[in-house]
């Protein structure tokens, strides 16, 4: 499954929802968390996932990543039903075939931007392969950074490692949690533009949680959620479109 | 306050638990070291009561050193008792004696007690006087062919009423008829000595007292008083015979197990200290962790308008709470730890007598001070720390990682108390000023504390170095974990500290050990011209019958038989150690060079004394010395001999004539036998053998077998200390879990992240397994390199007490490093579990 990037052609489905519902608690305490979600990811699309809070954006993407466990219907990553793997199969799957981004902590304080990128191949005993790792080091734009340890990183230098980090093993898809939400504007087009470049140039399948129209604007599909929901769909945003969407989700 | 405190402390229920645990064990320590001396103490209390039921009046002589707690008293006249008998108010009087005497069991081999005496005694014939010792079956013992056993003795050898039974004595054994058992009131024995009763007439022949008793016993005619009555004797006695009442005996002789009672305890305690001692490194450990996790809610406290006394207050507050409760629950363990203390000392063969356990108001207030104070002392570091916290921190990001810059107050401050700690050391082992055992103690513990003060300056190079095995061997969790071992230099450094200690002084012990059997067996190999070495028993330090040298001497394949005896006397006030010797035969056996006269000068009597000794006194030969004797009192001794120091022969050496005039016991310790020229060791072996075949107490040895032997008995105290080292060592390791568990709590985050890029939870707990693996084998070095400085100081000192030789046993020293390194492991379990077990999505999602 890590060799998606050559064998999976642009356009065809990597990530899929069918059906997701998830709920949380029992009894009269119960919170409906997502409600018959379906929805799917294509090759080398990037996806931003926008909605109010507590819409379910972020339950989406916990379950896309197998990190949480739906309630009831299906989650697929490449050719794999996440529901039938065991705790370890879980782990091993998001070792090799997702990656991660989060809003905040990414990286392990011990380890150096180098070491911080090739992590999850090291947690699988691997070594990164050279040739591809020079294209991500060089597409992050981090080369004299490497050596030194998050704490001397700005705060857009540690997501595009993180951003690096998640592009290196070469995953199936990049789940991305609100990665500019602690960021100020220009380093957050610095990391959404590595993430535009992923895609348009590596052919990665990345979903991005977000509530910034701006960040929204640089991917190619936004999908709204409302109360657990898909509620509407938007190929080609723009920061407008996508705030007028929103205004009119809130009303 | 109050309530923040409570909240803060159930808030951190777990954490605290695991810091309470090391008091808890320490003061469990000291309350069951306190508990079983105060159980021994009251037993042999109660046993001399029972003993001396009956006895009104107790007469016998002034003991001349019972500041040793060496009771050595001299044997009175026979022709006393009448005097004593006539004194008016006297209903009867009674003499009595006791000595060595030793049974031989059904196997043929000695009754051995593990430290208790084996008694042989007169048996009173005055109804009033038989309170004492009661029978349980059969008679009392009359004529020359009888005796009585103690209850104990009895089941324990199988020996029943009318069983023929060998007694081995300072002359010949004998054969006797058991006539009855012996109990003495509830009890079995006399706290776990043998215990074989005569009639008079034959106790004073088969223990060496012919015309002589050890003691005569009184009872007062009714109506006459103890106290009038002991007065009324005293008038008739001479000075050096002392008149007590029957309660001051009980008294007395009480307080003389006391000195070996004191002895435990304060053994015990010591052993107890280094318990404490680690458990508070521990206490400083997690408070810092702690309070560094709580920076914030500390900060908001300050923010909030509490005072930096206020926080101070409250923290200091937690500690007592902890200290007290941990110290109530220390003062439980305690109980349990004095049965186990009893169970270690039952399996290494010195049987403690058994009645409730004691628990005196002056443990409990012990205990409890103790715990309090050792937790406040240990948290008042961290406390001034938290103070320090500014306001505004309540508003900044959490940063728990600590600076890892060098700090040269640090180095200064470290590097003084590490010199000071050695300069005391040196003090106390090498200069006879002051009282050297603080100075030693003191010295270690200050030396202890300047390491600790200095181990995180190179704990992060040492967790690399140490690390790297992991790093390079167990993939990516093994580089975490050397990251995560170095990343906090203090806290690695604080909780291998106190595994420092623990092993610093198990392999002093063990360096010790090693180097102690090097030099016996280097004096052996120079200073012992014999080829066989008898001696006693094991674990027992009675010699056996003289008769043995005596018939040795006889036989053809024998060139020359020595027999050692061990004696103390009174040299200007202060107590000295001497060898009851026969020169010519001890001169053949032993290697001795003489400065000036030579051992054959003592033939006629008088000291050989050792050159050193001379020196520091000034002494020559010809020269006549005043030595108090035990029997015979101050007498003026010639000085025939100076020889050189040869570790064997000790300061002084008194000629076997005047030895047996002034000791009322004659027991060879040790003797030496050495084979004529030509004889084959197996016909020389032989002989010796058929002497020794009527004495089963004696044991042969071949140089070989007896550095084998020794060796052992060695071992034997080296697993003693080990046993009563393993608390420290425990204490330590809760540390470990404790530190780790923390460390997993405050790297939540990281650990959710590890997990969410993909780490299995099986890779996760072996990251916290090799960061305990790094820690323990950092503390077990360190304890190395502080427990050979150690080892080395120590024997350095004891050189001229006879241990010339350093030996470090590197491949047991290994071993330990390695059981360090498991231990790690175990340690990591608890943490690692707990690790495995966090939520990655609370852990990634949280704030």
């Amino acid at each position: 499954m890590s060799d998606g990037t050559e064998v999976g052609t642009r356009g065809a489905q990597v990530a899929r929802a069918v059906g997701v519902s998830k709920i949380y608690g029992s009894g009269d305490t119960a919170v409906l968390a997502l409600d018959d979600v379906t929805v799917g990811f294509l090759r080398a699309q990037f996806t931003a996932v926008m909605g109010p809070s507590g819409s379910g954006k972020s339950t989406l993407m916990q379950c896309l990543a197998g990190l949480d466990r739906v309630t009831s219907g299906e989650v697929w990553i490449g050719d794999t039903e996440l529901g039938r793997l065991s705790e370890r199969q879980l782990t091993l799957l998001r070792r090799t075939s997702v990656g991660f981004v989060f809003q905040a902590f990414n990286l392990l304080p011990t380890l150096t931007a180098a070491e911080n990128i090739t992590l999850p191949l090291a947690i699988a005993g691997d070594v990164p392969e050279d040739a591809w790792y020079n294209r991500v080091i060089d597409a992050v734009g981090l080369r004299p950074r490497l050596a030194h340890r998050p704490a001397e990183l700005s705060g857009g230098e540690q997501q595009r490692v993180a951003g690096a980090r998640a592009l290196v093993s070469r995953p199936l898809i990049i789940l991305a949690d609100e990665p500019t939400g602690n960021l100020d504007s220009k380093a957050s087009a610095e990391i959404l533009t590595f993430m535009r470049r992923s895609v348009d140039e590596f052919e990665q399948t990345i979903v991005m949680v977000t509530h910034d129209p701006t960040a929204a604007a640089y991917a190619d599909r936004v999908v709204f959620l409302a109360d657990g929901r898909v509620v509407r769909e938007m190929l080609e945003p723009t920061a407008d479109k996508v705030l007028d969407s929103m205004k009119r989700l809130g009303d | 306050m109050w309530t923040v405190t409570l909240r803060g402390l159930t808030a951190h229920k777990l954490r605290l638990a695991l810091t309470a645990l090391a008091i808890v064990l320490g003061v469990g320590f000291v309350a069951g070291t306190y508990v079983l001396t105060d159980t021994i103490s009251k037993t042999f209390t109660q046993l001399f009561e029972q003993t001396t039921k009956g006895v009104d009046v107790a007469v016998r002589t002034r003991d001349t050193f019972s500041s040793e707690g060496n009771e050595q008293r001299a044997p009175m006249p026979a022709t006393l008792l009448d005097t004593v008998t006539a004194v008016p108010g006297v209903a009867a009087a009674e003499g009595s004696v006791f000595g060595y005497a030793q049974f031989v069991g059904k196997d043929g081999k000695p009754v051995t007690t593990g430290g208790a005496p084996t008694l042989g005694v007169s048996l009173s014939t005055v109804p009033q006087l038989q309170a004492g010792a009661t029978l349980r079956e059969g008679r009392r013992p009359t004529g020359p062919g009888e005796v009585a056993v103690d209850a104990h003795t009895a089941k324990k050898q199988g020996f029943a009423v009318s069983d023929r039974v060998t007694i081995l004595f300072q002359g010949a054994p004998g054969q006797f008829t058991i006539s009855g058992i012996l109990g003495f009131g509830p009890a079995d024995n006399l706290a776990g000595a043998t215990l074989a009763g005569f009639d008079l007439a034959t106790a004073q022949r088969v223990l060496n007292r012919q015309g002589l008793y050890d003691e005569i016993d009184v009872v007062a005619a009714d109506g006459v008083s103890t106290q009038a009555l002991r007065d009324r004797v005293r008038a008739v006695v001479d000075p050096s015979v002392e008149v007590l009442t029957g309660q001051q005996l009980a008294e007395d002789t009480a307080k003389a197990v006391g000195q070996f009672t004191k002895f435990i305890n304060y053994a015990l305690l010591a052993f107890a200290f280094v318990a404490l001692f680690v458990g508070s490194f521990i206490i400083v450990n997690t408070f810092s962790i702690i309070l560094a996790q709580r920076t914030r809610e500390l900060a908001l406290l300050r923010c909030v308008g509490a005072g930096r006394r206020q926080i101070l207050t409250m923290v200091l507050l937690e500690a007592l709470i902890i200290g007290a409760i941990a110290s109530v629950v220390g003062l439980g363990v305690g109980v349990l730890v004095a049965m186990g203390l009893k169970a270690v000392f039952a399996a290494l063969g010195v049987d403690l007598p058994s009645t409730t356990l004691v628990i005196q108001p002056r443990t409990v207030v012990v205990a409890i001070v103790v715990g309090v104070v050792v937790t406040l002392l240990a948290s008042l570091m961290p406390a001034l720390r938290a103070t320090r916290i500014p306001p505004v921190a309540a508003l900044q990001e959490e940063t728990v990682a600590a600076s890892t810059r060098i700090s040269w107050r640090r180095i200064v401050v470290g590097t003084l108390v590490t010199a000071v700690g050695i300069a005391l050391l040196l003090l106390g082992l090498f200069a006879a000023r002051g009282n050297r055992l603080v100075n030693v103690a003191g010295g270690a513990v200050v030396i202890f504390l300047g390491v600790g003060v200095l181990s995180p300056l190179i704990s992060k190079p040492l967790a690399r170095l140490l690390g790297w095995p992991f790093a390079h061997w167990a993939g990516q969790p093994g580089r975490l974990a050397r990251e995560n071992a170095m990343r906090s230099p203090r806290r690695t450094a604080s909780t291998a500290a106190a595994l420092m200690i623990g092993l610093a002084l198990v392999s002093l012990v063990t360096i010790f050990a090693s180097s102690l059997k090097a030099s016996v067996t280097k004096i052996l190999d120079e200073a012992v011209a014999a080829d066989y070495i008898l001696t006693g028993p094991t674990n027992s330090s009675q010699g056996f019958s003289t008769e043995v040298v005596n018939r040795l001497r006889q036989q053809p394949e024998i060139e020359s038989a020595a027999g050692i005896r061990l004696g103390v006397f009174k040299l200007d006030g202060t107590t000295q150690q001497l060898f009851g010797v026969d020169p010519p035969a001890y001169d053949k056996t032993v290697r001795t060079d003489t400065t000036a006269g030579s051992l054959s000068d003592l033939a006629g009597g008088g000291v050989a004394v050792r050159s050193d000794v001379v020196k520091q006194h000034g002494w020559r030969v010809g020269d006549t010395i005043g030595m108090q004797f035990p029997v015979g009192g101050a007498a003026q001794v010639p000085i025939r001999a100076i020889y050189k120091d040869n570790q064997l022969n000790g300061p002084y050496l008194l000629a076997l004539t005047d030895y047996q005039r002034h000791y009322s016991d004659q027991l060879d310790i040790v003797a030496l036998v050495k084979a004529k020229a030509g004889v084959s060791p197996d016909a020389s072996r032989a002989a010796v053998s058929r002497v020794a075949r009527d004495y089963p107490n004696v044991q042969i040895k071949d140089q070989a077998e007896y550095k084998a032997d020794q060796a052992s008995q060695i071992n034997q105290i080296l697993i003693l200390f080990y046993v009563l080292l393993a608390l420290a060592v425990i204490i330590a390791f809760i540390g470990i879990i404790n530190t780790l568990a923390l460390s997993v709590l405050e790297r939540i985050r990281e650990i959710g992240l590890l997990r969410a890029v993909g780490m299995t939870r099986r890779q996760l707990q072996s990251m916290v397994r090799w960061e305990a693996v790094i820690i323990a084998v950092l503390g077990a070095v360190l304890g190395l390199v502080v427990g050979t400085f150690f080892g080395w100081t120590l024997v350095r000192a004891l050189r001229s007490q006879g241990v010339t030789e350093f030996r470090v046993p590197g491949g047991t020293l290994l071993i330990f490093v390695l059981l360090a390194a498991l231990a790690g492991v175990l340690a990591a379990i608890f943490p690692a579990r707990r690790a495995a077990k966090i939520d990655i999505l609370r852990a990634i999602t949280t704030e």
